[in-house]
């Protein structure tokens, strides 16, 4: 018993982590129509962002001035600013340009921005985070290592408590995530307009709502969700890698096509329930943590194949 | 001056300049250049091992030129293999493909190793290694293109074994590695170790090498009762696997691993729960030798950012194999000539003297135990955790 409920501590925590970047895809997907493959890679820029902002601070003595959590919501801040910044970038370079072509274009565009994204942080972090970090003073200056090697996540969450204190509240704190995102998308004008065009984006046209402004703001929350998802893995794992962002990626959009990629809710369902599958697998299976991905992954090709809408998504009839 | 007088001393001028570049760049091209192919992971999650052996090969070729010796200057084209198998295939076909390699050494990682060994044999060109521990990379099909200075993952896991299941009297065992070519010959190297020992483990669990949440191992770990976890894998799995534990309450356990992860990452990613963590070395305890003492010296001496590794001393002594090898190729080395230098060679270096027998496998084997004592590695016998010491490992 102790076991299964050890596994569904790290399953639930694990399914946080996923969710919250399959609520990027969601999020992009119901109102652009569009497969915002980069989500992974934005969240992990988020994750050093907030990592090599810390590092400065450190160099800067930020941590002595001001109280430690007014510190921390500052680097998130930090963080979902850049998040945010990609992903208007990735909006204008990588899908508005597409926008009358063939979907696919959008999707291999957002794949190669991925690429882009991973590759600025491999070859910038170290200069950038470095020379920002010496400026203040070289001789005491903290620095880090190159951004294609592995880095630590900085204890930011409770550094003095225990790690069972840290998970409640990593869990906690996508339980008010979700919930602020329910309330702006259900009780906001902008919200309800990001719902109307993920119905129809034509009506919504015809009733006057300025698409071109609802999807820049779409773009806006989806990077400030990535940032704080970014923040919550690094806070859980504690080693990031630049590259990490492919994995979380694929996980989040599988996550987002189990549950319903149009639904924000099936993101949570189907993140939940990848992080189940993969953990149980792991745990009950013989050596099967090697094959917990895989069966992960032939979850979601079931469900493209026999329930392509998700487990709560919409089922879209086409009328000829 | 008239116009024309200035256009006409502009142009002089102009020739005359590039007269010198010209004779100077015919200076340049009149000397002697041999070149030595390095490749390792100097990015990527073994970068911390890659980089530091980097260094410590450069460092040996550059004492090298400085010496004088050598009538020509030894160039060394350096290739990031970024630990993956057609990144170091592409650097293998870069470095062949360059005109003037006589030989080259690399590879941390053997899976990188093993992909590329075709490219030196088709080329001709001998393959030192200098870290990749896979056992079957020596052999008689290689031989005689391919040698290693470094051990065998069977060499490796040896001592480990006898301190750990003869000496130590651990009966209790779950061991993990991960899915790569290294993590898979040590997996198998310890558990060979196991069953000559009439021991059944009570867990095993081989885990991709990208994960990072291994809380469900942690959990089998837990349920198994083991009062041991081995771990044959590199730092990035290790240290989480050791701080997931640490974290999941398993604290009363011994962890032991390979040398892979004996890295200062492991002590920071790990931070307080890599205490007491057991890892075996291949080489000898440099500090016990003046040649070791000297390099240590020389090494830090030259301001790199990356320590030593456990491997960077190899990396090192691989150069300077290949440095005597040049030696016995007189003043225009080629790549045939050095084919046989190299497996014919007898180098005393900074860990004894390395010969290799008739599969291109080093002779001077080596191996010593370190153990994680206050956030320090420490040779196992001048730490706290040696026999009689006021420390002991958890699991007892």
């Amino acid at each position: 018993m102790d076991m299964f409920f050890g596994l569904a501590v790290s399953a639930i925590l694990l399914g946080c982590t996923y969710t919250l970047v399959a609520i990027g895809f969601s999020l992009f997907f119901g109102v652009m129509d569009v497969v915002v493959f980069c989500c992974g890679d934005i969240a992990i820029f988020g994750s050093f962002a907030i990592m090599g902002a810390y590092v400065v601070s450190q160099s800067a003595g930020l941590f002595g001035i001001f109280p430690f959590w007014v510190c921390v919501t500052l680097l998130i801040l930090i963080g979902a600013v850049f998040c945010a910044a990609w992903g208007l970038i990735t909006h204008q370079l990588s899908i508005k340009p597409f926008q009358n072509s063939s979907e696919l274009m959008p999707l291999l565009s957002t794949i190669a921005m991925g690429t882009v994204i991973k590759e600025v942080l491999g070859l910038l972090f170290k200069p950038v985070v470095n020379t920002i970090s010496t400026a203040f003073d070289s001789e005491s200056a903290v620095t880090v290592v190159s951004g294609r090697n592995p880095q630590g996540f900085p204890s930011l969450l409770l550094p003095g408590g225990t790690v069972d204190a840290r998970h409640l509240v990593i869990i906690a704190i996508t339980a008010v995530l979700l919930f602020l995102l329910f309330l702006f998308l259900n009780k906001t004008k902008i919200g309800m307009s990001m719902q109307a065009i993920s119905q129809n984006k034509e009506l919504s046209l015809m009733t006057g709502i300025n698409v071109s402004r609802v999807i820049i703001i779409t773009f806006l929350i989806g990077g400030v969700m990535l940032a704080i998802s970014g923040f919550l893995v690094g806070s859980y794992q504690k080693l990031m890698s630049f590259d990490d962002g492919a994995m979380y990626g694929a996980k989040g959009f599988s996550a987002a096509v189990v549950g319903g990629l149009r639904n924000t809710w099936g993101a949570v369902i189907g993140g939940m329930l990848l992080a189940f599958v993969e953990v149980f697998v792991s745990g009950y299976i013989p050596r099967g943590t090697a094959y917990s991905s895989i069966v992960a992954f032939v979850i979601v090709v079931i469900f493209i194949v026999f329930k392509p809408d998700g487990i709560i998504g919409d089922k879209s009839v086409e009328k000829v | 001056m008239s116009r024309k007088l200035k256009l006409l001393c502009v142009f002089l001028l102009s020739l005359f300049v590039a007269g010198l570049m010209i004779g100077d760049s015919s200076v340049e091209a009149a000397e002697s250049v041999v070149k030595i192919g390095f490749l390792g992971p100097i990015t990527g999650s073994d970068a911390a091992e890659g980089a530091a052996a980097r260094n410590a090969f450069m460092l040996a070729i550059s004492e090298a030129n400085k010496s004088g010796e050598f009538p020509f200057k030894i160039e060394v084209i350096e290739v990031d293999d970024q630990s993956t198998e057609n990144v170091a295939v592409a650097g293998a076909q870069e470095i062949v493909s360059e005109s003037g390699v006589v030989a080259a050494s690399g590879f941390w990682n053997s899976g990188p190793a093993a992909a590329s060994i075709p490219v030196f044999k088709e080329a001709e060109i001998p393959l030192l290694i200098w870290g990749a521990i896979r056992e079957s990379l020596t052999n008689e099909e290689n031989v005689p293109y391919i040698t290693r200075s470094a051990p065998t993952d069977k060499q490796e896991n040896i001592p480990l074994a006898i301190k750990v299941l003869d000496e130590m009297a651990y009966k209790d065992w779950f061991i993990v590695s991960d899915v790569s070519s290294y993590g898979s010959g040590n997996f198998n190297a310890f558990k060979a170790e196991l069953s000559a020992r009439k021991i059944t483990p009570l867990g095993e669990e081989q885990v991709p090498e990208d994960t990072t949440d291994l809380n469900a191992v942690v959990q089998k770990i837990k349920a198994s009762g083991a009062k041991a976890v081995y771990c044959g894998s590199t730092v990035a799995i290790g240290s989480q696997l050791k701080r997931q534990l640490f974290e999941g309450g398993v604290k009363d356990i011994l962890f032991c691993g390979i040398s892979g992860m004996k890295t200062e990452d492991f002590l920071k990613i790990g931070a307080e729960s890599a205490e007491g963590t057991l890892v075996v070395s291949p080489g000898v305890i440099l500090e016990d030798t003046p040649e070791g003492s000297n390099f240590i010296k020389l090494y830090n001496s030259q301001g790199y950012s990356e320590p030593i590794g456990a491997f960077t001393p190899y990396a090192y002594e691989a150069a300077l194999i290949i440095i005597n090898a040049l030696r016995a190729c007189g003043e225009k080395p080629t790549a045939e000539a050095m084919v046989k230098a190299i497996l014919d060679s007898k180098t005393t270096g900074i860990m004894g003297t390395t010969t290799f027998n008739k599969i291109g496998q080093t002779e001077n084997v080596a191996a010593y135990l370190n153990v994680v004592q206050d956030g320090k590695w420490v040779p196992l016998e001048k730490s706290e955790y040696r026999q009689g010491g006021k420390l002991t490992f958890g699991g007892r």
